[in-house]
């Protein structure tokens, strides 16, 4: 096994990570082409050419330089912006406005996301009834589907999902790493317990309102998906909730402290899947033997998954993300994707290989519709 | 006990593997499976509730919703009914609803389609006010505010 790897040794040559990647390239080509590329509308065609580009030379790069995170983080920020302008680009077409009305409510057209779950399991249990005027089998963004895909993704990634799943945490990691050096370096991070008190809030008033309150009330996301229409006090009161949280959490506070505020904080969905990292088989470890204690894992870590206890302890929390900024930001290796049961600083390669491949295929199969329409409305408007 | 846990912990990764590659080509599949189960139909607070009896009109039909009273562990004190008219709307849409079916008339809702405004004439008690009145794609709603 590969346990004496120095700090470069996840690089690999050239052929090797082009063979590596031939898997990803073929079933990214079957999923982006559907299997049968159709050259009729240029614009389309490039889109879709484009991303499947994009995605491949991204995971390419993943194995050619040994590095994870910020080749993960082009495309977890690209998908975070494409889904939004996709969902906006629809609603204007649609509504002629990003806002939508009390009829869209009465007739269940608004487009389902994943930060409902942790709102209708309560109800769906005593009421056998989902909480959320969306559709259960829709075509775009369906209640089932976007179900099915989270909740197979939690199982595999764990909060896995929140670094290479969620098309909003793309927004808080991208203005994160717009500076190269934190302003405010001092967060206490008990903070990161606030989204199982925020998840606890909102499943109790979901249950108990029948309605979606993270939705009506806390979104962030609100501003750059969809709201709805102001015409009284409380939904003017809830667009500045929106605005001003997106303002302070995904915007302001990442870009002051290159952490993810709003994962770390706020999000009710990111407590459940800090929950299921104790089913995935993926984790990241921590080889004793090789760590010099410098601790910029830590100080690299987004969501305050890694104290410098828990480093001299050789153990990373539950809120780990698996983003990979800590395994890069280690020079010598001693940090590192690992499977649950095999010891840490054993079998590095394959199971960041192995970890590598699920979790981008997830990302690059579920990221590729929007960026595709993206690209193909980016090319419509320029040609 | 250490060879055991290795094996299980990669077993388990590899089926993770067999899950995401099933993922996408199945999803519709597993969608319309999961859409089968009991509780995966939209709470009546936002449908309105089930049709309880259709008005053939002459240009229009009014759907009277059966009451919605619905909480999480039985029925509120308040609710509401919802009327739909669907089809061609007239500028102004002026009737009364029996939405109990008890063969006597339960309020008067008068609606102005162009200006929206909405007058409801309450005939009893269990009428309060009108919560909801908006153009639809399929004509006009109005949800009537109840109590028991």
């Amino acid at each position: 096994m590969d346990d004496t790897l120095s700090g470069t040794s996840l690089k690999k040559s050239f052929g090797k990570s082009l063979l590596y990647s031939l898997p990803m390239i073929l079933i990214t080509f079957m999923f982006i082409s559907g299997g049968r590329p159709d050259f009729s509308n240029p614009s389309s065609a490039l889109a879709m050419m484009i991303t499947f580009i994009l995605v491949n030379v991204l995971y390419f790069l993943m194995h050619y330089t040994g590095k994870t995170d910020k080749f993960r983080a082009i495309l977890f920020i690209i998908f975070a912006l494409s889904l939004s302008f996709t969902l906006i680009s629809n609603m204007l077409e649609m509504r002629n406005s990003m806002s939508f009305s009390q009829a869209d409510i009465l007739e269940c057209k608004i487009p389902f996301c994943h930060l409902v779950i942790p709102m209708m399991i309560l109800p769906a249990a005593f009421t056998k009834s989902i909480i959320f005027p969306g559709s259960i089998l829709g075509s775009f963004a369906g209640i089932a589907s976007m179900v099915v895909l989270w909740l197979v993704a939690t199982l595999v990634l764990g909060r896995g999902f929140c670094s290479w799943g969620c098309f909003y945490g793309g927004w808080d990691d991208g203005f994160s790493r717009i500076r190269k050096k934190p302003v405010i370096k001092k967060i206490s991070d008990s903070w990161k317990w606030m989204p199982f008190a925020v998840l606890f809030m909102v499943a109790l008033t979901s249950a108990l309102s029948l309605g979606p309150t993270y939705c009506d009330w806390i979104c962030p996301f609100k501003a750059v998906t969809e709201f709805e229409e102001v015409t009284s006090v409380a939904s003017a009161a809830k667009a500045g909730v929106f605005i001003s949280l997106f303002a302070g959490l995904v915007v302001i506070l990442p870009f002051l402290t290159r952490k993810r505020t709003q994962c770390s904080f706020l999000c009710p969905l990111g407590a459940i899947n800090t929950l299921s990292n104790k089913i995935t088989p993926f984790t990241v470890k921590i080889d004793k033997a090789n760590c010099s204690e410098c601790f910029k894992c830590v100080a690299a870590c987004p969501l305050f998954a890694l104290t410098q206890e828990g480093i001299r302890n050789g153990k990373v929390s539950v809120f780990c993300s698996k983003c990979g900024k800590c395994i890069d930001a280690c020079s010598r290796n001693a940090i590192h994707y690992g499977i649950k049961g095999v010891p840490a600083g054993t079998m590095k390669k394959f199971s960041r290989n192995l970890f590598l491949f699920i979790s981008f295929l997830f990302m690059a199969v579920f990221s590729s519709g929007s960026i595709v329409n993206t690209f193909r409305g980016l090319l419509d408007l320029i040609f | 006990m250490k060879k055991i846990k290795i094996i299980a912990g990669i077993a388990w990764a590899f089926i993770c593997l067999i899950l995401i590659i099933v993922l996408f080509p199945g999803l519709n599949s597993f969608s319309s499976s999961l859409a089968m189960l009991p509780f995966m139909k939209i709470n009546p607070n936002y449908t309105g509730g089930e049709v309880a009896q259709s008005l053939v009109m002459d240009n229009c039909t009014i759907d009277i919703r059966r009451p919605v009273f619905d909480g999480l562990f039985g029925e509120r004190q308040k609710g509401f009914v919802q009327i739909d008219w669907r089809g061609e709307i007239p500028a102004e849409i002026i009737d009364t609803i029996d939405f109990d079916f008890d063969n006597n008339k339960d309020f008067a809702i008068s609606i102005n389609s162009k200006s929206s405004e909405t007058i409801l004439l309450p005939f009893n008690n269990k009428i309060r006010d009108v919560g909801i009145s908006t153009p639809t794609s399929y004509g006009w709603a109005v949800r009537v505010n109840l109590k028991k």
